[in-house]
């Protein structure tokens, strides 16, 4: 018979109260683990894949563009650019790897890579994200290995042929391509941007469009002649070497270098930063409400017994132990609140990141115990413990022989 | 056992409670009576340390508990007292058992492993043995204020204050509870100050002591 156990007896006494009391606490607790784990989460799977490449080339334009348009997959490309410069990155004594990309094709919305059979090799950090679940790489012309993702959607399997549709938007009546695609090989699900991409030789894509021009007469503005590429993918013999590398490419080429970290990093802080701001300001308004229902709750339940503090003063208790119980209470709900709302952030990432799966090919885990994380929820306790001493202080204030007078 | 000397305190703009003189000794079994508003809870509010003396003097069991700090009247009170209320005053998110095991939980006077064994012997005593697990709302008016007195005898005090124990309960059960009260008293042999505005049953007890004259208007 503690004061834990009184203190929940209490409780567990006004059921319907104290639910509602937790649920709001809940809320607010899960907004805040929702906004935090995937914004942990989000920024850490971006930021892998801009680790990843120390280097992109392109067009000149914007450089975030350029970044996710050829490392996420998800804008469209600034431009072209001539292939000789793929040649004289190539030379640079500190490149170790320029990786050629050509686009401009897309199947169903998923987007047609061509690139060279190297990348397929490339493991960034140890990590697999072009490994094979079955078939083989490409080997000859129009032969396509085709990301999970694309292939869970489509239906696509081994030996299946696919007919590409020219340009990066999903049109009604959109230009098909005559020639067909082969798949001949299957990724391995990586949680990265290459599960909903389609990778087949640089020649393909060469090929398709240097046709698809002489059909054309007026020629396309993604058009793929053999001299040009959309981007170079550039490992460097060192991080350290990205901004050096980035200056130099952009005073000596027709190009534009960008470091995709560095983006990243920069639409983080700008964009997703504010609204980050925004939305923990939110849940954290949530959480002082919440806060105020504990008070309000918990002085109108203390109130209501009067009598029982005084029966239990007359009793033995001393006004330390009674102070100490009101607080347990507000310990209770709190805590549990935050077990709650913890179930719910974790519910909230789990349906979002099986969106943000589908929408940008990311895998992301629905827990995620972030330092900021911690700190939140260790703010959210204290809170509620706060909100425990105004109740408890009047408790601990009964007059033992008034309250057992009254009626 | 209990002895006041000149006590006083206000009780409100002009009204001033005043004993001059009060003894009870050990075992023994004091009635306070008088009509409503005379005083009679006042003295025992006061002899139980609920309520604080503005002078005089006030010893239980030979302590001054007027000179005592607020957490030693809270342990004192808590070893010494046990109190019997007209309306049973059970914690109603509580059982029986609980109830009964609450009073040893602040009085610190039973050792923890012995609560729960303590309070089924007192409740077996009191006639509760097959009610132990009921809550409050579930239990008759009589079976409250037996689930009460097992409570207030279960530290083995030296004295039990009964304020009105009988005035919720229709004549029989009242009779039933006041043979019970008086036995487990003897038995217990503790000192039994009972408040009651009820000439008959405060007949009942061998002493009596009037409260006619323990409030007044306070001298300009």
């Amino acid at each position: 018979m503690s004061l834990w156990h009184i203190a929940w007896s209490y409780l567990w006494n006004r059921k319907l109260t104290t639910a509602l009391t937790i649920l709001s606490v809940a809320l607010g607790v899960g907004l805040i683990v929702s906004v935090l784990t995937l914004r942990e989460e989000t920024q850490r799977r971006f930021e892998q894949e801009g680790q990843a490449f120390d280097l992109v080339v392109g067009a000149k334009g914007n450089p975030l563009q350029l970044v996710l348009s050829t490392v996420y997959f998800l804008d469209v490309p600034t431009g072209n650019i001539r292939k000789d410069i793929l040649d004289a990155l190539r030379d640079m004594e500190d490149v170790e790897a320029a990786y050629p990309v050509a686009m401009g094709d897309t199947y169903r919305g998923f987007r047609i890579i061509g690139t060279v059979p190297d990348l397929m090799r490339f493991q960034p950090g140890g990590s697999q994200p072009y490994a094979l679940a079955e078939g083989r790489y490409w080997e000859r012309p129009m032969e396509a290995v085709i990301g999970a993702q694309v292939a869970e959607a489509s239906g696509l399997r081994i030996g299946d042929t696919f007919k590409s549709t020219h340009g990066f938007i999903q049109v009604p009546g959109a230009d098909e391509h005559e020639e067909q695609y082969t798949v001949v090989g299957i990724l391995r699900r990586s949680g990265t941007p290459n599960d909903r991409a389609i990778f087949c030789g640089i020649e393909s894509v060469w090929d398709l469009h240097a046709h698809h021009d002489e059909e054309h007469e007026a020629g396309h503005e993604h058009h793929h002649p053999e001299d040009e590429v959309t981007a170079v993918l550039v490992k460097l013999a060192s991080p350290a070497l990205r901004f050096e590398y980035r200056d130099r490419i952009n005073r000596n080429f027709n190009a534009m270098a960008a470091i995709p970290i560095q983006e990243i990093q920069k639409l983080y802080e700008q964009l997703l930063g504010t609204a980050k701001a925004v939305l923990l300001a939110i849940g954290y308004l949530v959480v002082v409400i919440s806060a105020m229902s504990i008070l309000i709750g918990l002085y109108m339940a203390i109130l209501q017994r009067r009598r029982d503090l005084a029966i239990m003063r007359a009793l033995g208790a001393t006004r330390g132990e009674i102070f100490g119980s009101v607080l347990i209470e507000a310990f209770w709900v709190t805590l549990l609140g935050i077990a709650a709302g913890q179930a719910l952030g974790m519910l909230v990432c789990a349906a979002l990141g099986r969106y943000l799966t589908q929408r940008l090919g990311f895998h992301l885990s629905a827990v995620v115990w972030s330092p900021d994380l911690v700190s939140a929820l260790s703010a959210v306790l204290l809170m509620g413990m706060l909100a425990g001493i105004l109740p408890a202080w009047q408790a601990y204030r009964t007059d033992v022989a008034r309250d057992l007078a009254e009626p | 056992m209990v002895t006041l000397k000149n006590v006083t305190r206000r009780l409100g703009p002009g009204v001033m409670f005043h004993c001059p003189d009060f003894h009870a000794d050990a075992g023994a079994r004091v009635a306070l009576w008088g009509p409503s508003g005379c005083g009679k809870s006042t003295l025992l509010n006061l002899i139980s340390g609920l309520l604080r003396p503005d002078a005089g003097e006030i010893i239980v069991d030979g302590v001054d508990i007027a000179k005592l700090s607020e957490a030693q009247l809270d342990g004192f009170r808590g070893e010494r007292f046990g109190f019997i209320f007209q309306t049973f005053n059970l914690l109603a998110p509580f059982t029986a058992l609980q109830n009964v095991m609450i009073g040893m939980r602040f009085a610190d006077v039973v050792p923890p492993r012995e609560w729960r064994d303590r309070a089924e012997f007192m409740l077996r005593r009191v006639g509760l043995e097959h009610r132990l697990h009921a809550r409050p709302g579930t239990l008759s008016v009589g079976e409250r204020q037996r689930v009460a007195i097992a409570r207030a005898l279960v530290n083995r005090p030296r004295v039990i204050a009964a304020d009105e124990p009988t005035g919720s309960l229709d004549p029989k059960s009242a009779a039933a509870v006041m043979d019970l009260l008086l036995e487990l008293c003897e038995e217990e042999r503790v000192t039994l100050l009972l408040v009651t505005h009820d000439r008959a049953l405060a007949d009942r007890l061998p002493s009596q002591f009037s409260c006619h004259d323990l409030v007044k208007e306070a001298e300009s």
